[in-house]
């Protein structure tokens, strides 16, 4: 059971895990939880559109996951929906940055048919060309359904001017020229499969009505026979930029103007201080209780939505502030506003009142998080992502909870710097 | 679930007060709190469309009488607090999720919020801009898919109190005044109307006081809306949104009798996730038309009232209609196959209200759903928002009423209930789209649509395909409207 806050000052994250690796590298975290009769399985591998490294292959992570759902010679697409269904299961499947996660959400009676599944398909993952061109055309699909989304577009931008070398380039949807270009890439498909879906890329988080003596044995009887591979991905280092950069995009319907503020910012750390200080400041700068959105929201009623994200990342990637404007005209007005703020944090130490209200906002936020069994998989899932343990979580929080006002100042100085800073606009017709 | 229901009926001098606590007590640190008054757009009046739901954003997203909004989110921001609301037809939420850390707290601002609200000037200038942001900007420029979806609602609802977009039309949240925001808030909020619901590990007398505090309410009557049945009509109609968009989003439908409650609703609910459960692959619709031929990401279908469906995979609760539709949801097509897509959903419908389910496909179903609907109460939220819908409908909790029922069930029973309540003769299509003219023109001249593949296809597929490309929608150009996308919700 969770406890208050208080009384876990130490330890954001609550549960008693357990971590587990197979002699083929593959990772087994269960996490007992007090929800009864449910159990969430959440399968993390280490990949996704930032092992995009080729030309022309972007979106192709999130592409393999749909290839994921397509059988092995023993068990047919059909079949395995047969037993989801008989399961009563929600399952479903994500790709991201640095990670594609397979999830479902069953009845714990069903835990050994469903690791049982899981570890065929991703160990004899069996597919034709024909059916690859046609799951090519429903990717298409999913990128048309968000087309009429200019948020999308400003963010497709925003990362294609702001990166050169390294693969956050590219959204994880991708290009659509690439996504055009899919049905004819059937054999990358099969080299992507060896390269990737290998248990030393994978993680089985498993969390419920269950314990590690129920799990692990039945993990060791279904994966490991699984083959260890051997590709490491090179991923190409962005260097340090020359200069700011700016780009627009005209959108060819009606809509609100749209600003994005970004400049490069750290790969999340849980040993150092620098991304844990960028989340903190993107709180304090930009959150609904901040001072800009107060004034720009609530007074002078000129900007509709103020948002800021500091996710995540295995590499550098960008702290991004984005506001939608109610008019054109306010967009000089509203970009240096956000750029003054960004200043300040660089010149002046925040008030420690301040600094506290963010620290427990956090503390708050993650404990509200965890309120079943499959948001606490999730939330595993998260951090297995970047680094293979939740460990990282109390780390990570801990790296929170020790910063002081004087850090954020340095952090600011050291990434709010012109010469890396990229700004993308959006205008309606 | 091992937990222990317990009703609290309001202890009131008047006994005809309907007003009662739901209350979900457990271990969690964690409190949810969730205030649903039966009230909701059905009660805005005309020319005032948006007003319920404008109260509830003025009480949500506004300062209360001793604090200023940006007051109220300073004091939640470090609780990691945030109010949910929603406002349905015929339901206004509020609602949040809080540590016990911070209840007393929480719960003082909150109170103040419902019981007190501000009532600013400022507070309505910028949510009436983020009403009619959501409407133009959000619903009807940036998703085709939700914008086909609504609309569907206001043509087949047209005339009807259902009519007009919660949210409200354009030029009436323009005209809305404090006053009628207060009047609306006198009228509407009272003890006779709201159910208050509590889950998780508050303090033993915490139900009580909520109780007690919101005796501050008028008392008002039960409020039971009269609602007209939707406007008959005959023959298939077809909406086309004319927009200038890459894709094709398709949406149709027709009202039902069924809701949860009537002795159908188990049968329909097994033939909808037959036909198309949301999100879901391995059903009818998803199978045909995305898996065998690849032609969008995803086909559903629904029973019930489902907004925002793009976004998630559960419904939000809350949403409790006295009368449902109906409705197929058919992600967005590349324009080249949007009269072939439309054709084959109307051919699987077609098949599946001449066929049913076979008796394999029935139990799988049913099996699915009966295990399926502990999922949706996966949530304290959700376990009370649920059981404030049961109390609408006047069934026992959903997931006993639903597994006894499901229990009982024979394939029979679903295949009557499809021809029963799904014939397809009189049905409502809206298409978002470029080019509306000439998509028109060739669905009414029932122009072939032959389709063609980026692979080799099964025989039966193709077989299937030639008798699909030719399949008569069978509408008639007097049933047939084309509207520009800035008219929409205006």
């Amino acid at each position: 059971m969770l406890a208050t806050a208080a009384e876990t000052s130490n330890k954001v994250f609550p549960y008693a895990w357990d971590q587990s690796d197979l002699a083929n590298g593959l990772r087994v975290i269960t996490v007992p939880t007090d929800y009864p009769n449910v159990v969430a399985l959440w399968i993390v591998v280490q990949v996704g559109s930032r092992n995009e490294v080729e030309p022309g292959k972007s979106g192709f992570a999130h592409f393999f996951e749909h290839m994921m759902f397509h059988g092995t010679r023993s068990m047919p697409p059909d079949e395995y929906e047969k037993h989801l269904k008989r399961m009563g299961a929600a399952s479903n499947a994500s790709t991201w940055d640095d990670r594609t996660i397979y999830h479902t959400t069953l009845s714990k009676e069903d835990l050994e048919l469903i690791l049982r599944l899981e570890a065929d398909r991703f160990q004899n993952l069996s597919y034709s060309e024909d059916v690859f061109r046609t799951e090519a055309l429903a990717v298409l699909g999913e990128y048309n359904k968000s087309s009429a989304e200019p948020a999308e577009k400003l963010l497709e931008v925003l990362y294609d001017t702001a990166f050169d070398r390294h693969t956050y380039k590219h959204t994880t949807i991708g290009f659509l020229k690439d996504i055009q270009d899919m049905p004819n890439q059937f054999h990358y498909s099969k080299l992507f499969f060896e390269r990737f879906y290998r248990p030393e890329y994978t993680t089985i988080i498993v969390a419920g009505d269950v314990t590690p003596a129920t799990v692990g044995p039945l993990v060791g009887k279904y994966w490991s026979q699984w083959q260890r591979g051997n590709h490491s991905p090179v991923i190409p280092a962005e260097t340090p930029h020359d200069g700011p950069r700016n780009n627009h995009v005209d959108w060819p319907t009606p809509t609100l103007p749209m600003l994005a503020i970004a400049f490069r910012g750290a790969a999340y750390d849980d040993t150092g201080i620098d991304s844990a200080a960028l989340d903190m400041i993107g709180q304090l700068g930009f959150s609904k209780s901040s001072y800009l959105f107060r004034k720009l929201v609530i007074e002078e009623q000129i900007v509709d939505d103020l948002s800021v994200d500091t996710f995540d990342h295995l590499d550098p990637n960008l702290f991004r502030v984005t506001a939608r404007l109610k008019k054109a005209s306010d967009r000089e007005r509203v970009r240096k506003e956000i750029l003054a703020v960004l200043a300040g944090f660089q010149e002046k130490p925040v008030e420690g009142k301040k600094l506290e209200s963010v620290k427990k906002n956090f503390r708050y936020s993650f404990a509200l998080r965890l309120n079943n069994s499959e948001a606490i998989a999730e939330t595993v899932a998260h951090f297995v992502a970047l680094r293979r343990t939740p460990e990282t979580i109390n780390r990570m929080y801990d790296r929170y909870a020790q910063l002081t006002p004087d850090d954020l100042v340095r952090i600011a100085q050291k990434y709010f710097v012109d010469r890396e800073r990229t700004i993308v606009t959006l205008a309606g017709k | 679930m091992n937990f222990r229901w317990i009703l609290v009926m309001a202890l009131s001098a008047a006994p005809m007060i309907a007003e009662s606590v739901i209350a979900l007590p457990g271990k969690s640190p964690l409190v949810t709190l969730r205030l649903v008054f039966r009230t909701g757009s059905v009660a805005d009046p005309k020319g005032k469309e948006g007003l319920a739901s404008m109260t509830a954003a003025m009480i949500a997203e506004g300062g209360s009488r001793r604090m200023a909004y940006q007051q109220i989110l300073d004091a939640l921001f470090p609780m990691a607090t945030e109010i949910e609301w929603q406002v349905d037809k015929e339901m206004t939420t509020f609602g949040a999720e809080t540590h016990i850390d911070n209840l007393d707290r929480f719960y003082a601002i909150f109170r103040e919020m419902l019981l007190e609200p501000g009532w600013r000037q400022e507070d309505l200038r910028r949510l009436k801009d983020d009403a009619v942001n959501f409407l133009q900007v959000s619903l009807r420029g940036n998703n085709d898919e939700e914008l086909g979806k609504e609309a569907l609602y206001g043509a087949i609802y047209d005339g009807h109190p259902y009519a007009h977009h919660s949210r409200g039309r354009v030029a009436a949240i323009r005209s809305i005044t404090l006053d009628e925001l207060k009047q609306f808030h006198r009228r509407c909020y009272t003890q006779a109307n709201l159910t208050i619901a509590v889950a998780g590990g508050y303090p033993k007398d915490f139900a009580a006081r909520i109780r007690k505090d919101f005796g501050k309410l008028p008392k008002g009557a039960p409020e039971t809306v009269r609602l007209p049945p939707p406007k008959p009509f005959e023959g298939r109609r077809l909406l086309i949104i004319e927009k200038e968009t890459r894709s094709v989003a398709m949406s149709l439908g027709f009202p039902i009798q069924v809701r949860r409650g009537h002795p159908d609703y188990p049968a329909l609910l097994v033939a909808q996730s037959w036909l198309g459960q949301h999100r879901s692959s391995g059903v009818r619709l998803f199978d045909r038309i995305r898996e065998a031929r690849g032609l969008n990401y995803g086909d559903y279908a629904y029973v019930e009232y489902f907004p925002r469906g793009m976004f998630q995979f559960e419904p939000d609760p809350n949403n409790a209609r006295q009368q449902q539709i109906f409705q197929v949801w058919i992600r967005p097509v590349q324009p080249e196959t949007a009269h072939f897509t439309l054709r084959l959903a109307m051919f699987e419908l077609g098949r599946f209200y001449r066929e049913g389910l076979s008796e394999d496909e029935f139990q799988r179903t049913r099996n699915f759903l009966s295990k399926y609907i502990n999922l949706l109460t996966k949530t304290k939220r959700s376990e009370l928002g649920y059981a404030i819908d049961s109390r609408f409908y006047g069934i026992p909790d959903y997931n006993s009423y639903l597994r006894n029922a499901l229990a009982g069930l024979t394939r029979e029973d679903v295949n009557r209930a499809i021809r029963k309540h799904l014939p397809l003769d009189n049905l409502q299509i809206v298409v978002v789209a470029a080019g509306a003219g000439q998509l028109l023109d060739r669905m009414l001249a029932e122009a072939p649509s032959p389709i063609t593949y980026n692979a080799p296809k099964p025989n039966e597929v193709l077989e299937e395909d030639k008798i699909v490309e030719k399949l008569p929608l069978g509408i008639r150009r007097e049933n047939t409207r084309i509207v520009k996308v800035d008219t929409v919700f205006e």
